[in-house]
């Protein structure tokens, strides 16, 4: 089964017929992933500062971003979930959308640097980099409705 | 029509909103701004709120999260604010008779209001120290409020589309 069947399927599942004919499904998943990407985005940028001095000065390095690990990894599970269903909603019509392939990479690129990041030596830099590919992802995100 | 609706008509009549509205990106280059406004100020926002309800950093007293995470907020609520302004500038006519904007609009007020209840008792008789079981009702119930208010903030903010 080729990538374009896979999504062939999945938009005529029962899973994507459901969301499509539904009044409002479409627009609840999306406030759904809009409200988990809000606590998502701060669990991110509040470490970030952190690694950089600007807040928590008190606290030992990567002690912050621990402390927001639960609330980061369900708010994720939360996008993840909901991004999903909001693809089945009509798989085809971001199978061939740039901006949704970019985004898709920049994801990978993001969980991959953030689950790297306790590994690399440089505090700053480790925080840096998925803040930048989450950004970006983001910005990609918005543009998948405008292309 | 009333005086609000000719003003909002006129706003939207300006070349600087005619300029945002007619042109390719801008509304959503301004819109994409005004969704990361929305998740600095709602995300840091949510995280004092989940601290204050003893759920996440509590390691931290409530007032070593509150201080920094209210600078950050605000910053946020300048990208939102100013952001927010021209999305309106450039609809203001549509906007203005648009049911879920005017709830959000409400939702914002009364979210500022409760968070300025909520500094106004934090100054006079927040206990210190961070013993989770100290936290006091009105803050545990302006906590609960806050993250309730922002999230019907988000979900008003994306209905105004649909409707």
């Amino acid at each position: 089964m080729t990538l374009l069947q896979a999504c062939e399927w999945l938009g005529s599942s029962w899973l994507g017929t459901s969301i499509r004919t539904s009044r409002f499904g479409f627009a609840v998943i999306e406030m759904a992933h809009l409200l988990a990407l809000a606590l998502f985005g701060a669990t991110l940028l509040i470490p970030a500062l952190h690694s950089f001095g600007v807040i928590f000065k008190g606290s030992p390095p990567g002690a912050i971003a621990r402390d927001l690990r639960t609330a980061r990894l369900a708010s994720l599970g939360v996008m993840i979930v909901s991004g999903i269903l909001l693809f089945a909603d009509g798989p085809l019509r971001y199978y061939g959308n740039a901006a949704f392939r970019v985004k898709l990479l920049l994801i990978a690129a993001a969980v991959l640097t953030g689950s790297l990041s306790r590994f690399m030596g440089e505090a700053k830099f480790a925080a840096l980099l998925p803040l930048t590919l989450w950004l970006s992802a983001g910005v990609a995100g918005r543009v998948i409705g405008v292309l | 029509m009333t005086f609000v609706q000719l003003a909002c008509q006129w706003l939207a009549d300006t070349a600087i909103g005619t300029r945002i509205r007619e042109s390719d990106n801008l509304f959503s280059v301004i819109e994409t701004v005004h969704v990361l406004g929305i998740i600095v100020i709602a995300g840091t926002i949510a995280i004092v709120d989940l601290r204050i309800l003893g759920v996440l950093l509590t390691r931290l007293s409530i007032d070593a999260v509150l201080a920094p995470l209210v600078k950050i907020a605000w910053l946020g609520f300048a990208v939102m604010a100013s952001s927010g302004l021209l999305l309106f500038w450039s609809e203001a006519d549509k906007l203005y008779s648009n049911p879920a904007f005017r709830l959000k609009m409400l939702l914002l007020l009364v979210a500022g209001a409760n968070q300025w209840a909520f500094h106004w008792s934090h100054d006079s008789r927040m206990p210190a120290g961070n013993a989770p079981n100290t936290v006091p009702r009105w803050a545990r119930f302006a906590a609960a409020l806050s993250l309730l208010l922002w999230t019907g903030i988000i979900v008003l903010g994306r209905a105004i589309a649909y409707l």
